[in-house]
């Protein structure tokens, strides 16, 4: 459910129904076949003759191995090969961004789940039943689980347990405020429960090389780290991205892409695996649980003074994203807020808890929580509406981060949190009319409106575009044009962020041709880089305009020539060629005439610098901002909340696609939702608890609320390709500290850890 | 080569009627009796259950439907939640539709059962704090004659379901007189319970019976607060009683279903679940005879 107030989305570009171009809202080539369950995912795969993978994996947080015995395993009638990680021919360590993760436990086991062994067989019963034959003696260890008692605790790997301190300094430490408000804040484990579990096939070559259909989405560096560990050069490795069945970071779990590939090389044999629920679980990356300690100090006038914080987050067992994650977080620490004086500690440190990675707004999303937290203390302590407050302090264009960065990009945050502040309340539900009432609660019958008190609450949040600390951010595209067609080729995967409708809309644009394909992804195509952080929308998206516009130019060339006038003069539209003046009128099929035009172009945007040791640096590209006004009721004597309604105003630089982008934040806001009311995966001492979907609940309909877009502000960002910023991130940062702020307002209770647990909800009637 | 499992289709039986349901569990007594499947299926894709036959009982009419016998409704244990939710059945009886309107999103609803709910007896079964609030009785068709028994021994596993046995029936007393459930989840959309309390008033044998769902193995009912509240009640006038013996109420039955344990102090989760258990029947009972 959402409405857009405010300016009406842009009409086509063309006369006619269908939407055309930049600016419209071009529907997605497959959301037909995805509502019809035609879609291909990757767990729909086949191949004559495949054999099915089960992965044997860790029941214990920590502990030593002493003995793998696979022989029962490998007897069993119908297994083809057993592998452990004496069967890594190549690199035994992997990893996103540092390579300290082994392919198979084989010491030590770091985390509940981590995989040991993998089986083939004929079968995945067969497959399953063998895994669980496979022998493992354990020496089972004391867990870490508590971050901070990772710092004096015992290394849990040879590189240490502190994965990166960043202190970051800013101002004077001496200043002080007239008003200081301190505060513990936590957020828990989110996972990114992906509908569609992890899943893949692997296809042995001729050759000796390997192809890999999985969802992958960074195609490229999956290849490169498969290729380390099956020993073999980068061709001889290919992955094929198929179906991605909804992503939210790095999608897939090596832990089962190296294992299916060790496998088919093994045997010969096509390999297939598909994860269970339980598994996928225990296998991918969630969000950093975080723990954090604020000190705000502002002046009388509620201005802020200082912002001092302890940042804390669990990585698990690995680095993975963890550094990338832990510098937005000190980075945002105070928020989208000018404050002269920022001292930040943060550090990220390794336990035996699940492992933690990139999940859309890491690190971003945690300090939100908290420095919104101490807004709505400050605001109280001072008398004034959390509105006013943040409005009294808000950051823009040209004011310093707390890492040194001039704030270069527009970021009209005072407009965003003036336009959800001024938009209309949603009306209060008729009293007698209880069937018009969805009350906390829901439908079960427990609801009392008498018992129900509303609340409204506010949020500013921010996230960085593109990857950070001099992260190499390029990509590449090839745009050819054939018979009417133009086809594009680039190796950004769509993972329902609508990528291919946008390079669809983008080739449209150009070179005025209607029908555009978008190539399957494959590492045959030259890289395009993770879909993470917005940033297909800026770099490959980059690259197709230029390549379509390189295109343009071979087309229009000749003709300009020949009549004797410049390009620029000259337009392609709904397949056609005019100049200026009318004179020239022609088709771009006749001007093609048979021939083939391929352009390939890159896109780099400038580069950034990693924060130094004391938290400074231009470490960012771009940044994107976001407020949310939330409606919260609440039922104080049982603690439910219901999300009555959400009011977003977004910087999204410019609207190129107004269906897709409204739908972006809604699924944004509603995973922020989730975070703030329900999800949490629970892993006391280590071990994950209820790793299923009945146990870990994610929000339903009834549980999200309206999502009222009020304003969208388009100030171009200049050094962006059409000047649009990341939409996807920075709602789900933003919400779940909205929603805390508005049962703040209901309940008058601090509220200092996500998930709001029902207890935390609840007023205790006056003795 | 066979890559798939061999389909399991070959061992589905779908009788017509009970006794060729229970003839066909007598034949194969490795089978498995299956109705809306949302629970069974459920263990089976999570590999817990690998039922050698199934015997599916969708194609029973007789026991979707329900019928009248002294005063009682006698209901089908293939009744689904979807059809027990619907306004003609609340009018019957209104606590079991109204758990029957809260047991999971509407695709489980469609197909789970009344039966299905009460052999598998989970704590947070929606449908048995109402039944033992109602005191119903089951019927059992078996290989010997049929037997009925209070619901209440089958849930405590004092008199289980004897192999071969399928859940033909409900017996359910018709009060025509309020009667409520009400379940906390702790969320808006669909969950399971995290305490629920169904809540009826029998004014023929002057009775007020709670029974209080998932905060134990199975319904409990709190005899003593029961007996209390009742005796407050003017069973001859108004039947109203004031908010204050309201709250004592909810006081009282959390206190019996969530006892203090001598010595020690309740845990925090104990102090919220008991705090949720007392606004529940508070707000039961207010409903009830307000
Ligand atoms: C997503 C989801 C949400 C759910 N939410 C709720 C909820 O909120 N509240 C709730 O109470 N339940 C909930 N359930 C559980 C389930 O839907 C109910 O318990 C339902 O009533 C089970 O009925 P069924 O017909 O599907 O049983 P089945 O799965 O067919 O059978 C369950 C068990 O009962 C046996 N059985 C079934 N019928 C008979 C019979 N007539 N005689 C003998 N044995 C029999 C079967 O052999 C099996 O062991 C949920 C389930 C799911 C999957």
């Amino acid at each position: 459910m959402s409405v857009i107030d405010g300016s009406a989305p842009a009409a086509g570009t063309l006369a006619g129904d269908t939407p055309h171009g930049i600016g419209t809202s071009v529907p997605s080539t497959d959301a037909l076949a995805k509502t019809q369950g035609t879609y291909p995912y990757a767990a729909d795969l086949w191949a004559e003759g495949l054999l099915w993978a089960a992965v044997l994996r860790s029941p214990h947080p920590h502990a030593r191995i002493l003995r793998i015995d696979t022989a029962d395993a490998a007897a069993m009638p119908g297994v083809r090969a057993v592998v452990t990680h004496e069967d890594v021919p190549g690199d035994a360590m992997h990893g996103r961004r540092v390579a300290d993760r082994p392919v198979f436990a084989h010491d030590i086991v770091r985390h509940h789940g981590e995989p040991i062994a993998a089986v083939a067989a004929d079968h995945p019963d067969t497959a399953r039943l063998a895994a669980a034959a496979i022998l493992v003696e354990y020496e089972v260890l004391e867990p870490v689980t508590d971050p901070e008692k990772a710092f004096a605790a015992e290394p849990l790997h040879p590189d240490g347990n502190l994965i990166r301190h960043i202190p970051l300094r800013f101002g004077d430490p001496e200043a002080v405020g007239e008003v200081i408000v301190e505060g513990l804040y936590r957020v828990g484990r989110q996972d990114p429960a992906p509908i569609g579990a992890e899943a893949g096939l692997a296809v042995p070559r001729p050759d000796g090389g390997v192809e890999l259909y999985v969802a992958s989405t960074d195609p490229h560096a999956d290849r490169d780290i498969a290729a380390a560990c099956f020993g073999l050069e980068a061709d001889h490795v290919k992955v094929v991205v198929t179906g991605v069945p909804g992503a939210m970071g790095d999608r897939e779990d090596s832990g089962v892409q190296l294992p299916l590939g060790l496998l088919a090389l093994k045997t010969g044999c096509p390999v297939k695996f598909v994860a269970t629920r339980e598994e996928s679980f225990l296998g991918h990356a969630h969000r950093h649980p975080t723990l954090l300690r604020y000190r705000h100090h502002a002046d009388a006038e509620g201005r802020l003074v200082k912002v001092e914080a302890q940042i804390l987050l669990d990585a698990g067992a690995y680095a993975d994203a963890s550094s990338d994650a832990l510098a937005a977080a000190v980075a945002f620490a105070a928020g989208p807020y000018v404050v002269p004086h920022v001292f930040v500690e943060g550090w990220a440190v390794r336990t035996n808890n699940p492992p933690s990675g990139h999940v859309r707004g890491e690190g971003a999303l945690q300090v939100c929580t908290a420095y919104e937290g101490q807004m709505d203390k400050l605001a109280a302590k001072l008398g004034l509406e959390p509105a006013e407050i943040r409005m009294r302090n808000v950051l823009s264009t040209g004011d310093l981060l707390p890492t040194g960065q001039t704030v270069t990009c527009p970021a009209p945050v005072g407009e965003l949190l003036k336009a959800v502040r001024d938009a209309d309340l949603p009306p209060l539900p008729d009293g007698d009319d209880e069937s018009q009432w969805l009350l906390p609660g829901g439908t079960s019958g427990a609801g009392e409106p008498g018992a129900v008190r509303r609340g409204v609450g506010y949020a500013l949040g921010m996230v960085h575009v593109l990857g950070a600390e001099g992260t190499d951010e390029v990509s590449t595209a090839t745009v050819r044009v054939h018979d009417g067609r133009a086809t594009v080729i680039c190796a950004a995967v769509e993972t329902g962020q609508g990528f291919t409708t946008l390079a669809r809309q983008i080739v449209q644009e150009v070179l005025g041709v209607e029908d555009v394909r978008v190539l399957a992804p494959d590492t045959d195509q030259p890289p395009a880089g993770p879909s993470a952080r917005g940033r297909h929308t800026w770099v490959s998206g980059g690259a197709v305009e230029r390549a379509a516009k390189m295109v343009r130019t071979q087309v229009l060339q000749p003709l300009a020539a020949k009549f004797g006038m410049s390009v620029e003069l000259l337009s392609i539209a709904d397949g056609k060629i005019t100049s200026y003046d009318g004179v020239l009128s022609t088709t771009v099929a006749e001007t093609l005439d048979g021939k083939e035009l391929w352009a390939t172009a890159q896109c780099r945007p400038h580069p950034t610098d990693r924060l130094d040791d004391t938290g400074q640096g231009d470490a960012f590209v771009g940044l994107a901002f976001c407020a949310i006004r939330a409606v919260v009721d609440v039922d104080i004597e049982l603690g439910a909340v219901r999300v009555v309604e959400l009011a977003v105003a977004q910087d999204v630089g410019r609207i190129l696609n107004p269906r897709q982008l409204a739908a972006r934040i809604e699924a944004g806001v509603t995973q922020g939702l989730g975070l703030a009311l329900m999800e949490d995966l629970r892993a006391p001492r280590g071990v994950v608890k209820r790793p299923s979907l009945t146990g870990y609940a994610l929000p339903t309909a009834l549980d999200a609320p309206d999502v009222r877009i009020v304003k969208l502000v388009e100030e171009r960002d200049v050094v962006a390709p059409f000047g649009a910023k990341a939409v996807s991130a920075v709602p789900v940062v933003t919400s779940p500290a909205a929603i805390a702020s508005a049962v703040r307002a209901a309940t008058g209770r601090p509220v200092s850890r996500l998930p709001i647990r029902p207890q935390a909800a609840i007023v205790k009637p006056q003795a | 080569m066979s890559t798939y499992a061999q389909q399991t289709a070959e061992n589905v039986t779908l009788p017509s009627s009970l006794d060729e349901a229970v003839a066909a569990l007598a034949a194969m007594p490795s089978a498995v009796p299956v109705a809306g499947g949302t629970d069974l299926m459920a263990s089976v894709n999570a590999g817990l259950l690998r039922p050698a036959a199934l015997v599916g009982l969708g194609r029973i009419a007789e026991i979707r439907g329900w019928q009248y016998a002294d005063g009682a409704a006698l209901l089908g244990a293939g009744l689904t939640h979807a059809r027990m939710g619907r306004p003609d059945f609340a009018a019957l009886i209104p606590a079991l539709a109204a758990a029957a309107r809260s047991a999971g999103p509407p695709q489980i609803r469609n197909a789970g059962t009344l039966g299905g709910n009460i052999v598998s007896a989970a704590p947070t079964g929606d449908s048995l704090p109402v039944l033992a609030a109602l005191e119903a009785s089951v019927v059992l068709a078996g290989p010997e004659a049929d037997r009925e028994i209070p619901v209440s021994h089958l849930l405590t596993g004092m008199d289980p379901l004897r192999p071969g046995e399928l859940l033909a029936f409900v017996r359910i007393p018709l009060l025509h007189a309020p009667q409520t459930f009400l379940k906390a989840t702790g969320r808006t959309g669909p969950g399971r319970a995290v305490a629920s309390v169904a809540l009826v008033v029998d004014p023929a044998r002057r009775q007020v019976r709670c029974a209080v769902g998932a905060v134990a193995q199975v319904p409990l009912r709190p005899l003593e607060a029961e007996q209390w509240v009742a005796g407050l009640i003017d069973w001859d006038g108004e039947r109203t009683l004031a908010p204050e013996a309201c709250t004592a109420f909810g006081e009282y039955v959390a206190a019996a279903c969530i006892p203090d344990q001598p010595g020690v102090e309740l845990p925090p989760a104990a102090v919220q679940l008991r705090r949720t258990v007392a606004a529940l029947s508070r707000r039961a009972l207010g409903r009830a005879l307000a």
